[in-house]
Protein backbone atom coordinates (compact mmCIF):
# COMPACT_ATOMS: atom_id res chain seq x y z
CA UNK A 1 0.00 0.00 0.00
CA UNK A 2 2.84 2.61 0.48
CA UNK A 3 4.13 2.23 -3.35
CA UNK A 4 0.50 3.75 -4.18
CA UNK A 5 1.23 6.88 -3.04
CA UNK A 6 4.87 6.80 -4.60
CA UNK A 7 5.41 9.59 -7.05
CA UNK A 8 7.88 10.90 -9.40
CA UNK A 9 8.73 14.32 -8.44
CA UNK A 10 7.94 15.77 -11.91
CA UNK A 11 4.90 13.81 -13.25
CA UNK A 12 5.19 13.02 -16.96
CA UNK A 13 1.77 11.63 -17.39
CA UNK A 14 -0.12 14.76 -18.53
CA UNK A 15 -3.42 14.93 -16.28
CA UNK A 16 -4.79 17.69 -18.22
CA UNK A 17 -7.96 18.16 -20.54
CA UNK A 18 -7.30 15.59 -23.39
CA UNK A 19 -9.07 16.61 -26.68
CA UNK A 20 -8.24 14.45 -28.71
CA UNK A 21 -10.28 11.58 -27.39
CA UNK A 22 -13.27 13.63 -26.80
CA UNK A 23 -13.52 14.88 -30.64
CA UNK A 24 -13.37 11.25 -31.54
CA UNK A 25 -16.47 10.29 -28.66
CA UNK A 26 -17.94 13.54 -30.25
CA UNK A 27 -17.55 12.23 -33.69
CA UNK A 28 -19.11 8.74 -33.12
CA UNK A 29 -21.96 10.37 -31.12
CA UNK A 30 -22.59 12.87 -33.68
CA UNK A 31 -22.14 10.17 -36.77
CA UNK A 32 -24.70 7.94 -34.92
CA UNK A 33 -27.44 10.36 -34.70
CA UNK A 34 -27.13 11.23 -38.14
CA UNK A 35 -27.24 7.75 -39.25
CA UNK A 36 -30.57 7.51 -37.25
CA UNK A 37 -31.76 11.16 -38.67
CA UNK A 38 -32.55 9.70 -42.11
CA UNK A 39 -34.51 6.37 -40.52
CA UNK A 40 -36.55 8.70 -38.36
CA UNK A 41 -40.33 8.43 -38.91
CA UNK A 42 -42.18 11.41 -38.49
CA UNK A 43 -46.03 10.80 -36.84
CA UNK A 44 -48.30 13.07 -38.92
CA UNK A 45 -51.82 13.34 -38.59
CA UNK A 46 -55.38 14.09 -40.20
CA UNK A 47 -57.03 16.63 -38.47
CA UNK A 48 -61.49 16.06 -39.11
CA UNK A 49 -64.65 17.14 -37.18
CA UNK A 50 -66.63 14.71 -35.90
CA UNK A 51 -70.54 15.02 -37.57
CA UNK A 52 -72.99 16.99 -36.12
CA UNK A 53 -70.97 18.96 -33.95
CA UNK A 54 -69.37 21.25 -36.60
CA UNK A 55 -71.73 24.65 -36.14
CA UNK A 56 -73.41 26.33 -39.12
CA UNK A 57 -72.64 30.00 -39.46
CA UNK A 58 -75.30 31.12 -41.11
CA UNK A 59 -78.42 29.37 -42.61
CA UNK A 60 -78.31 31.11 -46.13
CA UNK A 61 -74.52 29.35 -47.66
CA UNK A 62 -75.20 26.77 -50.11
CA UNK A 63 -75.57 23.49 -49.64
CA UNK A 64 -72.53 21.66 -49.84
CA UNK A 65 -72.12 18.93 -52.88
CA UNK A 66 -72.15 16.03 -50.85
CA UNK A 67 -69.88 13.34 -52.02
CA UNK A 68 -70.20 9.51 -50.83
CA UNK A 69 -66.98 7.42 -50.71
CA UNK A 70 -67.49 3.58 -49.89
CA UNK A 71 -64.84 1.24 -48.77
CA UNK A 72 -65.97 -2.20 -48.71
CA UNK A 73 -64.40 -5.02 -46.83
CA UNK A 74 -61.86 -6.55 -49.61
CA UNK A 75 -60.58 -2.47 -49.73
CA UNK A 76 -62.43 -1.22 -53.40
CA UNK A 77 -63.29 2.17 -53.33
CA UNK A 78 -66.67 3.37 -54.51
CA UNK A 79 -66.75 7.33 -55.24
CA UNK A 80 -70.57 7.77 -55.29
CA UNK A 81 -71.24 4.14 -56.44
CA UNK A 82 -68.42 4.16 -59.24
CA UNK A 83 -65.63 1.82 -58.51
CA UNK A 84 -62.51 3.84 -58.76
CA UNK A 85 -58.79 1.77 -58.91
CA UNK A 86 -58.03 -1.47 -57.67
CA UNK A 87 -58.10 -2.72 -54.17
CA UNK A 88 -54.57 -3.09 -54.08
CA UNK A 89 -53.24 0.34 -55.16
CA UNK A 90 -52.75 2.25 -52.37
CA UNK A 91 -52.12 6.02 -53.92
CA UNK A 92 -55.50 5.59 -55.39
CA UNK A 93 -54.33 8.04 -58.18
CA UNK A 94 -58.15 7.66 -60.15
CA UNK A 95 -60.07 8.68 -56.70
CA UNK A 96 -57.70 11.34 -56.24
CA UNK A 97 -57.96 12.73 -59.80
CA UNK A 98 -61.76 12.61 -59.67
CA UNK A 99 -61.97 14.22 -56.47
CA UNK A 100 -59.67 16.79 -57.30
CA UNK A 101 -61.94 17.38 -60.13
CA UNK A 102 -65.36 17.58 -58.44
CA UNK A 103 -64.12 19.99 -55.98
CA UNK A 104 -62.71 22.34 -58.79
CA UNK A 105 -66.55 22.48 -60.12
CA UNK A 106 -67.70 22.90 -56.60
CA UNK A 107 -65.20 25.99 -56.22
CA UNK A 108 -66.30 27.18 -59.52
CA UNK A 109 -69.77 27.14 -58.38
CA UNK A 110 -69.09 28.73 -55.13
CA UNK A 111 -69.84 25.49 -53.36
CA UNK A 112 -67.98 24.06 -51.06
CA UNK A 113 -67.62 19.94 -50.96
CA UNK A 114 -68.61 17.74 -48.26
CA UNK A 115 -67.21 14.03 -48.47
CA UNK A 116 -68.59 11.51 -46.40
CA UNK A 117 -67.04 8.22 -46.22
CA UNK A 118 -68.51 4.83 -45.37
CA UNK A 119 -66.16 2.27 -44.20
CA UNK A 120 -67.66 -1.34 -44.12
CA UNK A 121 -67.09 -3.10 -40.80
CA UNK A 122 -64.30 -5.17 -41.70
CA UNK A 123 -63.05 -2.83 -44.05
CA UNK A 124 -58.94 -2.23 -43.17
CA UNK A 125 -58.48 1.50 -41.32
CA UNK A 126 -55.26 1.35 -43.47
CA UNK A 127 -58.10 1.78 -46.49
CA UNK A 128 -59.89 4.57 -44.47
CA UNK A 129 -56.31 6.14 -44.04
CA UNK A 130 -55.41 5.59 -48.00
CA UNK A 131 -58.95 7.70 -48.75
CA UNK A 132 -57.76 10.17 -46.46
CA UNK A 133 -54.34 10.67 -47.79
CA UNK A 134 -56.14 10.99 -51.49
CA UNK A 135 -58.80 13.45 -49.96
CA UNK A 136 -55.68 15.32 -48.52
CA UNK A 137 -54.18 15.36 -52.10
CA UNK A 138 -57.04 16.27 -53.79
CA UNK A 139 -57.01 19.20 -51.25
CA UNK A 140 -60.55 18.20 -49.30
CA UNK A 141 -60.74 19.03 -45.91
CA UNK A 142 -64.07 18.84 -45.26
CA UNK A 143 -65.02 15.12 -44.32
CA UNK A 144 -67.07 13.36 -42.12
CA UNK A 145 -67.27 9.69 -41.39
CA UNK A 146 -70.55 7.89 -41.25
CA UNK A 147 -70.93 5.30 -38.20
CA UNK A 148 -71.82 1.74 -40.55
CA UNK A 149 -71.96 1.09 -44.03
CA UNK A 150 -75.32 2.45 -45.82
CA UNK A 151 -78.05 0.00 -45.94
CA UNK B 1 -4.34 36.74 -48.55
CA UNK B 2 -1.21 37.07 -46.36
CA UNK B 3 -2.21 36.01 -42.83
CA UNK B 4 -5.69 34.21 -43.56
CA UNK B 5 -6.37 31.09 -41.82
CA UNK B 6 -4.34 32.18 -38.76
CA UNK B 7 -0.86 30.49 -37.94
CA UNK B 8 2.18 30.17 -35.76
CA UNK B 9 4.76 32.75 -35.41
CA UNK B 10 6.63 31.06 -38.15
CA UNK B 11 3.83 31.51 -40.30
CA UNK B 12 2.94 27.91 -40.83
CA UNK B 13 -1.39 27.45 -40.67
CA UNK B 14 -1.98 26.03 -37.49
CA UNK B 15 -4.96 23.36 -37.03
CA UNK B 16 -7.11 25.22 -34.68
CA UNK B 17 -8.93 22.81 -32.21
CA UNK B 18 -11.39 24.90 -30.51
CA UNK B 19 -13.56 25.81 -33.42
CA UNK B 20 -13.75 23.03 -35.09
CA UNK B 21 -15.40 21.68 -31.67
CA UNK B 22 -17.66 24.20 -31.64
CA UNK B 23 -19.02 23.51 -34.71
CA UNK B 24 -19.01 19.46 -33.85
CA UNK B 25 -21.19 20.14 -31.20
CA UNK B 26 -23.30 22.72 -33.25
CA UNK B 27 -23.93 19.67 -35.36
CA UNK B 28 -24.49 17.03 -32.71
CA UNK B 29 -26.68 19.04 -30.70
CA UNK B 30 -28.67 19.85 -34.31
CA UNK B 31 -28.96 15.71 -35.03
CA UNK B 32 -30.15 14.99 -31.73
CA UNK B 33 -32.75 16.94 -31.85
CA UNK B 34 -33.94 16.21 -34.99
CA UNK B 35 -33.85 12.28 -33.99
CA UNK B 36 -35.83 12.73 -30.55
CA UNK B 37 -38.81 14.33 -32.52
CA UNK B 38 -41.29 14.76 -29.71
CA UNK B 39 -43.26 11.45 -28.80
CA UNK B 40 -46.77 11.64 -27.83
CA UNK B 41 -47.92 8.80 -25.38
CA UNK B 42 -47.11 5.87 -27.98
CA UNK B 43 -47.71 2.56 -28.07
CA UNK B 44 -44.54 1.01 -29.60
CA UNK B 45 -47.06 -2.32 -30.43
CA UNK B 46 -49.19 -0.31 -33.18
CA UNK B 47 -48.12 -0.25 -36.92
CA UNK B 48 -49.54 3.45 -37.86
CA UNK B 49 -50.98 3.58 -41.42
CA UNK B 50 -48.66 4.96 -44.23
CA UNK B 51 -49.94 8.25 -45.33
CA UNK B 52 -47.15 10.34 -47.22
CA UNK B 53 -49.61 13.45 -48.04
CA UNK B 54 -50.59 13.95 -43.69
CA UNK B 55 -50.16 17.26 -42.44
CA UNK B 56 -47.55 17.95 -39.59
CA UNK B 57 -48.95 17.77 -36.29
CA UNK B 58 -49.49 21.88 -34.76
CA UNK B 59 -46.80 22.19 -32.16
CA UNK B 60 -49.26 24.55 -30.65
CA UNK B 61 -51.87 21.84 -30.48
CA UNK B 62 -49.89 19.05 -28.83
CA UNK B 63 -50.19 19.98 -24.96
CA UNK B 64 -54.04 19.62 -26.17
CA UNK B 65 -54.07 16.15 -27.37
CA UNK B 66 -54.82 12.96 -26.05
CA UNK B 67 -53.42 9.76 -27.54
CA UNK B 68 -56.23 7.38 -28.18
CA UNK B 69 -54.06 3.93 -29.40
CA UNK B 70 -55.86 0.77 -30.60
CA UNK B 71 -54.09 -1.89 -30.80
CA UNK B 72 -55.18 -4.81 -32.58
CA UNK B 73 -54.37 -8.14 -31.61
CA UNK B 74 -54.02 -10.78 -34.22
CA UNK B 75 -54.10 -13.92 -32.26
CA UNK B 76 -57.00 -12.96 -30.81
CA UNK B 77 -58.73 -10.90 -33.24
CA UNK B 78 -59.68 -7.98 -30.78
CA UNK B 79 -58.76 -4.33 -30.91
CA UNK B 80 -57.51 -3.13 -27.18
CA UNK B 81 -58.06 0.64 -26.30
CA UNK B 82 -55.60 2.09 -24.52
CA UNK B 83 -55.62 5.87 -23.08
CA UNK B 84 -52.85 7.55 -20.96
CA UNK B 85 -51.15 4.24 -20.14
CA UNK B 86 -54.84 2.32 -19.16
CA UNK B 87 -56.71 -0.14 -21.41
CA UNK B 88 -60.38 0.20 -21.65
CA UNK B 89 -62.26 -3.04 -21.80
CA UNK B 90 -65.55 -1.83 -22.33
CA UNK B 91 -65.10 2.13 -24.42
CA UNK B 92 -68.27 3.19 -22.13
CA UNK B 93 -65.54 3.88 -19.49
CA UNK B 94 -63.82 6.18 -21.82
CA UNK B 95 -67.06 8.99 -22.64
CA UNK B 96 -67.07 10.24 -18.44
CA UNK B 97 -62.62 10.50 -19.26
CA UNK B 98 -63.53 12.07 -22.18
CA UNK B 99 -66.08 14.74 -20.40
CA UNK B 100 -63.66 15.31 -17.61
CA UNK B 101 -60.65 16.33 -20.13
CA UNK B 102 -63.37 18.64 -22.34
CA UNK B 103 -64.05 20.19 -19.64
CA UNK B 104 -60.89 20.55 -18.70
CA UNK B 105 -59.34 21.99 -21.59
CA UNK B 106 -62.22 23.11 -24.20
CA UNK B 107 -59.95 22.71 -27.07
CA UNK B 108 -58.62 19.18 -26.29
CA UNK B 109 -58.38 17.20 -29.09
CA UNK B 110 -58.01 12.88 -29.62
CA UNK B 111 -55.86 11.79 -31.99
CA UNK B 112 -56.42 8.52 -32.95
CA UNK B 113 -53.46 6.04 -33.61
CA UNK B 114 -55.11 2.88 -34.81
CA UNK B 115 -53.07 0.04 -36.17
CA UNK B 116 -53.28 -0.46 -39.26
CA UNK B 117 -54.73 -3.92 -39.75
CA UNK B 118 -57.54 -3.01 -37.56
CA UNK B 119 -61.12 -3.31 -39.10
CA UNK B 120 -62.87 0.52 -39.68
CA UNK B 121 -65.32 -0.94 -36.89
CA UNK B 122 -63.03 -0.55 -34.00
CA UNK B 123 -61.78 2.90 -35.14
CA UNK B 124 -65.56 3.58 -35.41
CA UNK B 125 -66.85 2.73 -32.14
CA UNK B 126 -63.57 4.64 -30.80
CA UNK B 127 -65.10 7.83 -32.50
CA UNK B 128 -68.53 7.14 -31.10
CA UNK B 129 -66.59 7.48 -27.73
CA UNK B 130 -65.01 10.65 -28.46
CA UNK B 131 -68.05 12.00 -29.60
CA UNK B 132 -70.36 11.06 -26.73
CA UNK B 133 -67.03 12.28 -24.52
CA UNK B 134 -68.43 15.73 -26.26
CA UNK B 135 -64.89 16.31 -27.80
CA UNK B 136 -65.24 16.90 -32.12
CA UNK B 137 -62.15 18.21 -33.10
CA UNK B 138 -59.98 14.36 -33.82
CA UNK B 139 -56.96 13.44 -35.84
CA UNK B 140 -55.74 10.40 -37.18
CA UNK B 141 -52.44 9.49 -36.44
CA UNK B 142 -50.45 8.20 -39.68
CA UNK B 143 -46.77 8.00 -40.35
CA UNK B 144 -44.56 9.91 -42.73
CA UNK B 145 -43.15 6.19 -44.57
Amino acid sequence: MKGRHKRKPHAEVNLGFQIAPMIDVVFVIMLYFMVMAGAVQVENAHNTKLPGTVQVESSDTPMPDEIAIRIEDDGQVYLNDDPLDTPENKNLPELAVNLNQLRESSEASKSEVLVTIYANEQAKYERVVDVLDALSRAKITNVTFQAGAPE
Amino acid sequence: MAGGGGGGESGEPEFQIAPMIDVLLVLLIFFMSITSAEVLKVDKNIVLPVSPNAKKRDPEMTKHEIAVNVRWDVKQGKAFVNVDDREYPDLALLVPYFQEKKQKDPKVRAVIRGDKSLPAIDIQRVMNAVGEGGIADISFAASNK
